[in-house]
């Protein structure tokens, strides 16, 4: 097994994508860092793990305090000697009620560059000493593939999303000469509770939209926009970010791959 | 079923295949070196064909998809490693000829779009498939030397984005790496080259042009090896990939950063 021994922190690994992405590393043999800011559902996840017969401990944590996600690195050398994977999972879609404003407001342009773009220079800065001073690491960033091209709409979360990438490969270059790979995984349309309130918030803003669920708005787009017409999983993204993190794409670095159906090209 | 499979990167792909336990078509143009793969892929998942084609040859290729049917039944996965890096000589020309052109299309493309053709009724058939098209960071960028190479390799990107949108409906997803600095009998010529064409490299042996361009060009300032690019092969053929379609990942050590 790929993460036999190994030790990997997933941040906003309680709920959705970070979830998957944690049982997926779980599986294949790794102990499991949940970072989280909602202890109820992270608890949840670590038992799920422990089940499975690898560890796993919760640390609350807040990726946009850089104080946090120390915190956070240190609890995981802490619990389990050694930390060999980070995944800067926890992202946002805007701040607080941003699913019933049409027209982002400042905080939620604020929110999502606070989560999902200094949420992943924090959670790198944390840990990049220690990689470095090992010779080995591996950083796997979840962008989207809203970070691949701008649209109309959702303009705050796509312009985090690619600021996401940007700085994704700012650090696969500063980290490289050190045996440390960085890597981003762009999901596509995934049923998760973000893709919920993007579903609420389409329903609420926009007219062709209007009356129909959530799930049916997902549902629809899949149909409209995926190639492979199905839509994807939390494990597909666990799976592109468990060979991302192994030493089998040791030679692969900066790179984003889209998880995503063939929604986008890249 | 891989293409170039008898040597180099070809070869390391059918042996990590073999590995996974897949039974292994090797097509390739020197029977001999083809041969002793097939061997080699017997000797660890027990099946392996296979079958002298050129790829440039629509006539061959047929017969090659008829062959992998007989000996080890339809392809669940295609890859089209198969590639030239010009005509006859070209590593000791300065300039692309219109055979140069010629060639790295025919084969690089065209021999490509072949290959994909008599072997998607396979897999249309059973609504499943993994095509797997090899490319080259040359691709992702035009360069002062090799212009044909490059651009024949950016067409390679390209077809994989439209064989992509085409098969996707049958579930069948096609990708492209783009693999980065690997010492190949290919390279070598290619370090021969710059050493002519480019004052920074005069004077200095292939290997020497190599070293110097993984000192200044690759973030992670290793060469990349077949196995690299075999890895990611099996990754993309696997259940792990199967939402994975259109892509064309570098394997460069960060070379290009996409």
């Amino acid at each position: 097994m790929d993460f036999e021994g190994k030790t990997a922190v997933v941040t906003g690994g309680a709920r959705g994508i970070g979830r998957g992405i944690a049982l997926e590393l779980a599986q294949r043999g790794s102990n499991v860092v949940i970072a989280d800011m909602d202890g109820d559902a992270a608890r949840d996840v670590v038992a799920e793990i422990k089940a499975g017969g690898t560890q796993s401990y919760f640390c609350e944590t807040d990726v946009t305090q850089q104080w946090s996600t120390d915190d956070m690195v240190e609890t995981a050398l802490e619990e389990f000697g050694q930390l060999d994977v980070l995944v800067n999972n926890a992202g946002v879609g805007g701040a607080e009620g941003f699913k019933t404003r049409k027209t982002p407001s400042v905080d939620d342009w604020q929110s999502t560059f606070d989560v999902n773009v200094f949420g992943i220079v924090n959670g790198t800065q944390s840990v990049e000493s220690y990689m470095v001073d090992r010779g080995y690491g591996k950083i796997v960033n979840i962008a989207s593939i809203a970070g691949r091209g701008g649209r109309p709409g959702f303009a705050t979360y796509g312009a985090s999303k690619a600021a996401a990438i940007n700085v994704s490969q700012a650090w696969a270059y500063k980290l490289a000469p050190h045996g440390v790979n960085v890597n981003t995984v762009c999901p596509g349309l995934i049923w998760t509770p973000l893709w919920e309130s993007i579903g609420e918030w389409r329903s609420s803003t926009d007219q062709q939209s209007s009356g129909l669920t959530p799930r049916q708005i997902f549902q629809r787009t899949v149909a409209e926009s995926v190639p492979l017409g199905r839509e994807q999983t939390v494990e597909d993204v666990g799976k592109a970010v468990a060979f991302l993190a192994s030493d089998r794409a040791r030679s692969i670095t900066g790179q984003a791959l889209n998880v995503d159906g063939g929604i986008r090209q890249n | 079923m891989v293409t170039g499979g008898a040597t180099g990167i070809g070869r390391a792909i059918a042996l990590k295949l073999a590995d996974k336990g897949a039974s292994v078509m090797i097509a390739d143009i020197n029977e001999e070196a083809a041969e002793k793969t097939a061997a080699e892929v017997r000797d660890i998942s027990g099946n392996s064909a296979t079958f002298v084609t050129d790829v440039t040859n629509v006539a061959a290729c047929e017969g090659l998809a008829q062959a992998t049917i007989e000996n080890l039944g339809s392809a669940d996965f295609l890859v089209n490693n198969a590639g030239v890096a010009g005509s006859a000589g070209w590593q000791s020309r300065s300039h692309s000829t219109e055979e140069d052109w010629k060639q790295t299309y025919q084969v690089n493309v065209i021999g490509m779009s072949n290959v994909t053709s008599v072997f998607k009724p396979q897999m249309t058939k059973r609504r499943s498939g993994r095509i797997v098209n090899l490319a080259s960071i040359a691709g992702r960028e035009g360069r002062p030397s090799l212009a044909h190479y490059s651009a024949s390799k950016a067409a390679v990107i390209s077809l994989t984005q439209s064989t992509a949108l085409e098969l996707a409906r049958f579930n069948i997803t096609v990708n492209a790496i783009c693999p980065g600095l690997l010492w190949t009998p290919m390279w070598e010529q290619v370090g021969d080259r710059y050493a002519h064409d480019n004052p920074a490299f005069k004077g200095m042996n292939p290997r020497e042009v190599f070293d110097s361009m993984i000192a200044e060009r690759i973030p992670m300032q290793k060469e990349q090896t077949p196995e690299d690019i075999a890895d990611t092969v099996a990754f993309f053929v696997s259940d792990d990939a199967k939402n994975i379609t259109g892509q064309a990942l570098n394997v460069d050590g960060g070379f290009f950063m996409r």
